[in-house]
C-alpha cells in the first residue's frame, strides 16, 4: 500500500498535512516514504480523544470519498449534517475543561523545556478543536495529556522517525467486503488522518479553520481520512511495549510516555450495521463504531424500520448502537437521539424491558441538561408509574417536575391522567384517554382494559336498576356498541345485557359484585419489566 | 491519648459500653482531636498505644487476654490515622483544601478502616458484646462522613468518566458514591449483630436497633427506601431471638417505629402505618418537637384516611410548619369547599410532594366531596310528613343538578352531567376502612342513581354514613 502513494504529496496551501507535517521533512525528501511509519512511533498508547474525533466533524466523507466501495444501502442513507456545521455559539467552558487548564498550570505539572507561550498555544488548540467538533463534553479531560506532554510527545516523534517499517496491516477477517476495500485505503491513508487529527501540529494555521475545513481539503485531494484499524493499533501498543522493555539500554533518550489513558475507547470500525454482542471484555476500539459512523447508521436504521418493520433487526441493532455510545462515553444530543429512537420503537412493539432501559438512561441524559424530547418522554414516565402502580415512583417524578413543565401540554396531559384515575373519575380518565399526545396512546392501552373494569364496577353499584347499553360505550370510550357489548361478554356478562324494545340494556343492578373479580385481577397483575 | 486510655480502663473495668464508645467518637474539639493526634507518629503509633494500653489499669491487671488487646490497638491506630484526617479537613477551609489534599473522602475511608477493624474484632470474637456502642457510634459517623464526602464531590464536579463495558450508563453510579458504600459496610455492622450465636443476655444482637435506624435512615436518604423492607424481614425471620423492642433505650424505639410506620404509609397500608406512628408518637420525649413534628407529617394523613378525622389546632399548635401544610386542607375538608381543596393541594404541591404525602392528603377530596354533597342533601330538607305527627323524613330524592350545583360553587368551570353522576358513583361505590373496625367497612354515601330520572336515590337510614345522617 506504501508504494500507492505519491512519494511526496503536493502541499495543498492550507492545509494541515502540508502545513504541519511535512514542513520538517521537506528539505530532506528521502524521509517521505517513511512517513506513513511515524503514526507507529507515537508515545500515546491510545489515541488521544483528538485524533479520530476530527472523523467526527465529517461524517460524509466515507460516502463521498469512495463512492465505488460501497454497497448501495450504505449510500442510500443520507448523510446527516457533520457536527461541525453547526452554527458557532457563545461557550460555555465546563469544570472538566477549567479544571485541565489548570492542571496544565501547576507548578509540579510545568516543563522548563516547554515555554509558556507554546503551551498556551497547545491548550487553545485543543480546546479550541474539541469545542468546535463538538466533542467538548464527551471528552475525557481527564486522561487528556497536558499540552507540555503534547508538544513533548511531537518532538519525540521526530525522533523515532527512524524505526524499522511496520508490519503491513491485515484486513481483519470480520470486515464486509466493501468495507474490507476501505480499510486497505485506510491503513494507507493513516498518514493523513494522523496529520489532520493532530492540531497541534500546525501552529500557523488558524485554529478555527481546523476541524470546520480538513475534511474539505482532504476530499479536494481525493484521500481519505481513516482512524487506525485495530491491528495497527494493536502493533502500535506492542511497539511501544517492546520500547518500554528495552528502556533501560535505549540508545536514544525519550521522554517518559504519559500513562497509559484509561479513558474511553475511540471506535474506528467503518461498518454500519453491527450485531450487538454483550461485552464481557473491554471493548475492541476497530469493533467500535465512532459517533461519524452511527449517524449513518441511525438514518439506515429508521429508513429500515420504515420500510421492513422488522423489530428483532431493529432492536439488536440499536442495542449494538447504545453499546458503541455507551463504551465511547459520547453523551450529547445524538446520544438522546438514539434512545429516544429505540424508546418509541420498543414502546410501539410492547417491548417494556427495552423500553424501560431507554428511559432510565434519558431520564439520566436529560439531567445532564442534554436537550431532546423531554417532555414527550418524562410524559411517558408518568403513564408508565400510573400503568404500574408504582406510587414512590410517582412521587419522585412529580417532585422532579417544574412548574413550567407542568404546563405543558404532553405532561399536564400525563399528570391529569394520574389525578383523574387517583380520584377514580373515570369520566375525565376516559375523556383525557381519547386526547392523548404523541404515543403515550400505546401506555394507556396497557391499562385501559383495567380502568374499565374499575369503572364498570363502580356503575354497577351505583346505578338502578340498569343503563343503557349506549351509556357504557360511551362512558367508558368504546368504539362501539359492539365493542362495549363484546368487552362484557368477555367478562361473561352475557345474562346482563338485553334487548329492550331494540336498544341493549345493562342490568347494573343485577351484576352485583360480578366484575369486582376481573378487576381485582387486572389490578393485580402489574408486570414490572426492565428497571425504572 | 493519655485521657483515652483512662477511658479504655475505666470502661473496661465497669464493662461500660457508652464509656468506651466515647474513645473511637469523632464528636471531639479540635484541640481534643489535636491532642490526640500529637501523641504520636505515624511510625511508633502502635507502640505508644500498646504501651498506653498496656500501662493502664486494666492493662497491669491483665484482665484482657492478649489477643484482644492487640485487637483493640489495632483499632486505635487506625482511629488515630482517621483523627488525623479528620483533623485536616476541620483545619483547612473549604478553598485550600484541594491544594492541601486533606478531603472529606479521605476522611470517610480512614473511618471505614476504623469500623473495618471493629468488625474485625468482633468477627474474631475476642471482643465482648457490651462494647457495641463502639459499633454503631463508629458508624454513626461514618454516615455523617459519607453524606460529607459526597457533597464535598457532586461540588467539585469531579464526574471522572470511568470505563464502561455495560451497554447503557448507570446513571446514578457516582452520585452517592460513599453512602451507597457506608449502606453497605453497615449491613456488614447489621449482620455482625444479626449473626451472633452467643446467648441472648451476651449478645451482640442488643445493638440491632441501633445499626437498623442507622440503615433506616441511610436508606431513606439514598432514595430507596424499600431496601429498609428486607432488614424488616430478616429481623422478624429471627424475632424469637431478638431481644424485645421495648428493652432498648427509648430513643431508639422511638426512631425504629417511626420508620417502620413511615415504610407502611409509603406501602398504602395505612391501618398499620398508623399503629406505628402512634406508638412512636405515645413514647416520643416531650421536648423532641423536631421528632414530634415528623412523626405527626404522616401520622395527620393516616388518620384522615383511616378515621376521617382531621388536626385539631390545639395538636397543631407549637407546629407552625404542620399548620401551614395542614390546617389549610383540613378547614376545606371539614367545610366540603371543594374547588378551594383544590387550591389549597394546589398551593402546597411542592411541600406536599417533598414529604411524600401529596398522593395520600389527594385522597382527602373524597371526604371533602361528601361533605359536600352532605350539605346540599341537608339543604334539601324534609318531605312533606304522610301522616300527622310522623317523624319527618328527610327528601331522600335528589336531582343530579342540585348535587352538581354544588359541585359548582366557587369554581369557574361546571361539570356535565355525565361528570358528576361519575363523582357520586364513586362515593357510592367507594369504601373507607376504619381502623377500629378492619373488617367493616362502609362507603362515603348510599344509595343508587336512577338515571332514566335523573336522581339520586339516597338511603332512609344513613345516607352518609358515620356523619349522623
Amino acid at each position: 500500500m506504501v508504494p500507492s502513494w505519491p512519494p511526496a504529496p503536493p502541499p495543498p496551501p492550507g492545509t494541515q498535512a502540508a502545513a504541519s507535517y511535512a514542513s520538517p521533512y521537506q528539505a530532506a525528501p528521502a524521509f517521505t516514504p517513511v512517513q506513513v511509519r511515524q503514526s507507529f512511533g507515537q508515545p500515546y498508547p491510545a489515541p488521544q480523544p483528538a485524533y479520530p474525533v476530527h472523523a467526527y466533524g465529517s461524517p460524509s466523507h466515507v460516502t463521498q470519498s469512495s463512492p465505488t466501495n460501497h454497497s448501495p444501502t450504505v449510500t442510500a442513507a443520507s448523510p446527516p449534517a457533520p457536527a461541525s456545521e453547526a452554527p458557532r455559539k457563545k461557550t460555555i467552558w465546563p469544570d472538566s475543561v477549567r479544571n485541565y487548564v489548570q492542571r496544565s498550570f501547576l507548578p509540579d505539572n510545568l516543563d522548563e523545556t516547554v515555554s509558556r507561550q507554546d503551551m498556551e498555544a497547545k491548550l487553545k488548540e485543543t480546546i479550541t478543536s474539541a469545542n468546535d467538533g463538538g466533542y467538548m463534553y464527551t471528552i475525557n479531560w481527564e486522561t487528556m495529556p497536558l499540552p507540555q506532554e503534547m508538544i513533548r510527545a511531537e518532538r519525540n516523534r521526530t525522533q523515532t522517525v527512524q524505526q524499522p517499517p511496520p508490519i503491513p496491516p491485515v484486513v481483519p477477517s470480520f470486515s464486509s467486503p466493501p468495507a474490507a476495500t476501505s480499510k486497505k485505503r485506510k491503513s494507507s491513508d493513516l498518514t493523513d488522518t494522523d496529520l489532520a487529527g493532530g492540531p497541534w501540529r500546525n501552529n500557523n494555521n488558524r485554529l478555527e479553520d481546523r476541524v470546520t475545513f480538513t475534511a474539505d481539503k482532504r476530499l479536494a485531494t481525493n484521500e481519505t481520512p481513516k482512524a487506525m484499524s485495530k491491528f495497527q493499533k494493536q502493533q502500535q501498543k506492542n511497539l511501544e511495549k517492546r520500547q518500554k522493555r528495552f528502556h533501560g539500554d535505549y540508545t536514544t533518550h525519550r521522554e517518559p510516555s504519559p500513562p497509559p489513558s484509561d479513558g474511553p475507547v475511540v471506535g474506528t470500525s467503518q461498518v454500519l450495521e453491527k450485531r450487538y454482542l454483550r461485552l464481557t471484555a473491554p471493548p475492541v476500539p476497530s469493533q467500535v463504531r465512532p459517533e461519524s459512523i452511527l449517524r449513518q447508521t441511525l438514518e439506515l436504521l429508521k429508513q429500515k424500520w420504515r420500510n421492513e418493520q422488522n423489530y428483532t433487526y431493529i432492536c439488536d441493532q440499536f442495542k449494538s448502537m447504545r453499546q458503541d455510545l455507551t463504551v465511547q462515553n459520547i453523551r450529547n444530543e445524538f446520544t438522546v437521539e438514539v434512545y429516544e429512537i429505540h424508546a418509541r420503537i420498543a414502546l410501539e412493539k410492547g417491548d417494556l424491558s427495552e423500553y424501560n432501559q431507554c428511559q432510565t438512561q434519558l431520564k439520566a441524559l436529560y439531567q445532564r441538561g442534554i436537550k431532546g424530547k423531554s417532555l414527550e418522554f418524562k410524559a411517558y414516565r408518568i403513564l408508565y408509574f400510573i400503568h404500574t402502580a408504582n406510587r414512590s415512583a410517582l412521587n419522585d417524578v412529580l417532585a422532579d417536575l417544574t412548574t413550567a413543565e407542568k404546563a405543558e401540554r404532553p405532561i399536564k396531559h400525563a399528570l391529569d391522567v394520574r389525578s383523574a384515575l387517583a380520584l377514580g373519575n373515570y369520566h375525565r380518565f376516559f375523556r383525557l384517554y381519547n386526547d392523548t399526545p404523541n404515543m403515550g396512546a400505546y401506555l394507556l392501552d396497557m391499562f385501559v382494559g383495567r380502568e374499565r373494569l374499575a369503572a364498570l364496577c363502580n356503575v354497577c353499584k351505583a346505578y338502578k336498576p340498569d343503563v343503557p347499553l349506549r351509556f357504557i360505550t360511551e362512558e367508558l370510550y368504546f368504539e362501539s356498541d359492539a365493542d362495549a357489548a363484546q368487552f362484557i361478554l368477555d367478562h361473561n356478562g352475557q345474562h346482563l345485557l338485553e334487548d329492550r324494545d331494540g336498544t341493549v340494556v345493562f342490568l347494573t343492578a343485577k351484576a352485583g359484585l360480578h366484575f369486582e373479580g376481573p378487576r381485582a385481577t387486572a389490578f393485580g397483575r402489574v408486570d414490572i419489566k426492565g428497571q425504572i | 491519648m493519655d485521657a483515652l486510655f483512662d477511658d479504655f480502663s475505666g470502661a473496661q473495668k465497669k464493662c461500660n459500653g457508652d464509656l468506651l464508645s466515647r474513645t473511637v467518637t469523632a464528636g471531639l474539639t479540635n484541640d481534643e482531636l489535636r491532642a490526640i493526634w500529637k501523641t504520636c507518629n505515624a511510625y511508633d503509633v502502635k507502640d505508644v498505644i500498646k504501651h498506653g494500653l498496656q500501662a493502664s489499669d486494666i492493662g497491669r491487671s491483665g484482665a484482657i487476654p492478649k489477643e484482644e488487646l492487640k485487637a483493640w490497638v489495632d483499632v486505635y491506630a487506625v482511629y488515630w490515622k482517621a483523627v488525623g484526617e479528620l483533623l485536616a479537613v476541620r483545619d483547612t477551609s473549604n478553598d485550600n483544601r484541594r491544594a492541601s489534599q486533606a478531603s472529606w473522602a479521605k476522611v470517610y475511608e480512614s473511618w471505614k478502616e476504623l469500623l473495618s477493624a471493629l468488625i474485625k474484632g468482633y468477627n474474631s470474637s475476642s471482643f465482648e458484646s457490651w462494647t457495641i456502642p463502639c459499633l454503631y457510634v463508629t458508624g454513626k459517623y461514618l454516615r455523617e462522613f459519607a453524606i460529607k464526602a459526597d457533597a464535598e464531590k457532586n461540588s467539585t464536579q469531579d464526574n471522572a468518566a470511568e470505563p464502561n463495558f455495560q451497554d447503557d450508563f448507570d446513571p446514578e453510579a457516582q452520585q452517592n458514591h460513599h453512602l451507597e458504600d457506608c449502606a453497605r459496610q453497615l449491613n456488614r455492622v447489621f449482620n455482625t449483630c444479626l449473626n451472633d450465636r452467643a446467648p441472648l443476655e451476651n449478645s451482640r444482637k442488643w445493638g440491632i436497633y441501633h445499626v437498623i435506624n442507622l440503615l433506616f435512615k441511610t436508606y431513606f436518604k439514598l432514595n430507596s427506601a424499600s431496601l429498609s423492607k428486607n432488614i424488616l424481614k430478616a429481623l422478624s425471620a429471627g424475632r424469637g431471638d431478638m431481644p424485645p423492642l421495648e428493652a432498648i433505650p427509648k430513643s431508639q424505639q422511638v426512631t425504629f417505629k417511626y420508620y417502620e410506620g413511615v415504610l407502611q404509609f409509603l406501602e398504602e397500608d395505612y391501618v398499620q402505618a398508623e399503629k406505628h406512628l402512634t406508638e412512636a408518637w405515645r413514647m416520643c420525649h416531650k421536648d423532641a418537637t423536631k421528632n414530634k413534628e415528623l412523626i405527626l407529617t404522616y401520622l395527620v394523613p393516616c388518620h384522615l384516611l383511616t378515621a376521617h378525622t382531621l388536626p385539631s389546632k390545639k395538636l397543631l399548635e407549637p407546629y407552625p410548619r404542620l399548620q401551614k401544610l395542614f390546617l389549610p386542607l383540613s378547614q376545606h375538608i371539614r367545610k366540603g369547599e371543594l374547588h378551594a381543596f383544590d387550591l389549597a393541594l394546589q398551593e402546597g404541591e411542592d411541600e406536599f410532594v417533598k414529604r411524600r404525602i401529596y398522593l395520600t392528603l389527594e385522597r382527602g377530596r373524597d371526604i371533602a366531596l361528601r361533605n359536600l354533597l352532605r350539605k346540599v342533601f341537608i339543604t334539601g330538607g324534609f318531605e312533606e310528613p304522610k301522616s300527622e305527627g310522623a317523624s319527618p323524613l328527610r327528601r331522600t330524592r335528589v336531582p343530579i343538578a342540585e348535587f352538581a350545583a354544588g359541585i359548582s360553587l366557587g369554581c369557574q368551570e361546571t361539570l356535565d352531567n355525565d361528570e358528576v353522576e361519575c363523582l357520586l358513583a364513586n362515593m357510592i361505590y367507594k369504601v373507607m376502612t376504619h381502623l377500629l373496625t378492619v373488617f367493616w367497612t362502609q362507603n362515603l354515601m348510599k344509595g343508587y342513581i336512577a338515571r332514566e330520572r335523573g336522581m339520586v336515590v339516597l338511603s332512609k337510614s344513613g345516607a352518609f354514613p358515620g356523619t349522623g345522617i
